[in-house]
């Protein structure tokens, strides 16, 4: 199934939701293009990097039929990492869902 | 002469009942005339000191007879249970048994002379000291069964000082070092072996309740099949004054439901491994998974990396089919990672188990102990998955109590979390949840780690 820009946000979105359930009211990750995802500037760390990447991976089998996992050697290898901010990660999710 | 003690006991109590199985009861007068007449029946079958004997069987009267005719015999025993028929071509040709003998249903025996000639260095030593031995297969669930030697002679030591003789339901089996150890324990204080025909918790409970049990050695698995089945509302469990648990860590949730539904039943965990036979142990209460283990015969030291060794007088010779698993200083490495507090250990589970998450270990067991607090998850099994950004993530595989066939995935999920965020950090909590209807224990009710 094609995968739309909107929609790879839209997972992300969903994703922030998901993680932010858990997370107490002043760490909640903020829903926006610049969210920074991993980094000095992100209130994420690594586990729950790795829970929002998992969370977006199921909706995109459940959903869309798309099935890979995203953090694959391709993208820790790459020069820019796609995990800095939500609009990278987009566009990444994007790229390879249409590859 | 190695089962004079037992047979002295048997005489002094001849009245007294040994065996309970298939609802029938069999006295000591009735093992004392069948194990003379397996002595005497042995030769006539070719069976000489030093033979290499397979049993298949449970525990009915006659296996049970047999046994301590083998034992007398100084024969080399190698029992095994229909739960592993399917190896049993494999652990024939690696135990290099020279007579099988099966027990049927109705408890007839049929004896088959193999090719084989039994030869290895354990057999030599064996002879040499005219003792009997003792073949038992490790359960590991992969690859190929390793089969420990023992000396029984030395295995039959500790059952020579008089202990409290006991009603004890042989759920662990016949072919298992705990089912050997709960037999002879048994038998030497003149106590009631009480069989059961299957091992669900319905079946096991009414043994318990019809023929006054007062003890049952099991599994945490088991325990947790008991709690979940809820058989214990259907039978009287009054005469039960211990249950001793051993063979997988106990998720303390299980514990500690098992403890207020019981408080008259006392908990002890046990430390055993079919190498070296069971530890003494002394639980530092019944909902405590802290213990102190030991006993006479047995020495016990922690590596620097917390992994618990043992030294043990009647520990194995070795294995049939594998190295030498012996320090050079001759401590067996248990691969089981401990927490140690001052004379009490807890075992947190064994070494090749923990999950490394981005260099922080997790420990299966600790994880389904908290998931299992989950009124609505009947079983739980904690797994690794390879993960490029923290190496390896926590992975869960739930069995839910009864659900609808279409379920929210994704609110089982945050409900999930969020009840782990209560006691667990975060790199401990699943990142991934999968499904199942089937249930995850072994023949040997013991957790199956399949994934």
């Amino acid at each position: 199934m094609k995968l739309s820009k909107e929609e790879c946000l839209e997972t992300i979105y969903r994703a922030i939701d998901e993680l932010n359930t858990t997370r107490e009211d002043n760490e909640k990750i903020v829903q926006g293009n610049s969210t920074a995802l991993y980094g000095p500037q992100s209130p994420m760390d690594s586990v729950d990097l790795v829970n929002l990447l998992l969370s977006i991976e199921e909706t995109l089998e459940d959903d869309f039929d798309i099935h890979f996992t995203i953090a694959n050697e391709k993208a820790m290898s790459l020069k820019n990492s796609p995990f800095r901010t939500v609009e990278t990660l987009a566009a990444y999710i994007f790229e390879s869902a249409t590859e | 002469m190695y089962i004079d003690f037992l047979l002295a006991t048997f005489n002094n109590n001849k009245n007294k009942d040994a065996i309970v199985w298939h609802d029938t009861l069999y006295s000591y007068e009735w093992l004392l005339n069948k194990t003379q007449h397996w002595l005497h029946t042995l030769p006539d079958l070719n069976i000489k000191p030093g033979k290499v004997v397979m049993i298949e069987a449970d525990y009915s009267p006659n296996a049970i007879a047999l046994l301590l005719a083998l034992i007398e015999k100084q024969c080399v025993i190698v029992p095994i249970t229909e739960s592993v028929a399917h190896k049993k071509q494999e652990f024939i040709e690696t135990s290099q048994a020279e007579f099988v003998i099966t027990l049927s249903d109705s408890d007839e025996f049929a004896c088959v002379q193999t090719n084989t000639a039994a030869k290895h260095a354990y057999f030599d030593a064996l002879k040499q000291l005219a003792a009997p031995g003792l073949i038992l297969f490790s359960s590991g669930s992969t690859g190929k069964s390793k089969a420990a030697v023992h000396d029984l002679a030395k295995l039959l030591e500790k059952f020579k000082v008089q202990r409290h003789a006991l009603r004890a339901i042989t759920f662990l089996l016949y072919d298992h070092i705990g089912g050997v150890n709960t037999l002879l324990y048994t038998l030497a204080n003149a106590g009631c072996v009480i069989t059961v025909s299957d091992r669900t918790p319905d079946t096991v409970l009414s043994t318990i309740d019809k023929y006054q049990a007062d003890l049952l050695p099991t599994s945490p698995t088991f325990i947790n099949l008991i709690l979940i089945s809820e058989a214990y509302k259907r039978f009287n469990l009054t005469s039960l004054k211990t249950v001793t648990y051993g063979t997988e860590p106990m998720p303390e949730s299980t514990l500690l439901r098992f403890t207020q539904l019981f408080p008259h039943i006392k908990l002890l965990q046990t430390y055993g491994l079919s190498e070296l036979g069971i530890l003494r142990s002394k639980s530092k209460s019944s909902d405590s998974l802290w213990m102190k283990i030991g006993g006479e015969g047995f020495e016990t030291r922690v590596t620097d990396d917390g992994i618990l060794e043992i030294k043990a007088y009647s520990g194995m010779l070795g294995y049939l089919n594998a190295p030498s698993p012996y320090t050079d200083d001759g401590w067996f490495h248990t691969g089981d990672q401990v927490e140690v507090s001052g004379e009490y250990i807890k075992v947190l589970g064994r070494q090749s188990e923990i999950i490394n998450v981005g260099g922080q270990k997790v420990y299966p067991a600790e994880i389904e102990s908290v998931i299992m607090q989950l009124p609505w998850v009947a079983e739980a099994e904690v797994y690794s998955e390879r993960n490029a950004i923290l190496g390896n993530i926590v992975c869960a595989k739930l069995r839910l109590t009864a659900h609808d066939d279409v379920f929210d995935k994704r609110a089982i999920k945050a409900q999930l979390k969020a009840h782990c965020l209560t006691s667990l950090e975060s790199f401990q909590i699943p990142a991934k949840l999968t499904f199942s209807d089937s249930e995850q224990y072994s023949p040997r009710f013991k957790k199956m780690r399949t994934l």
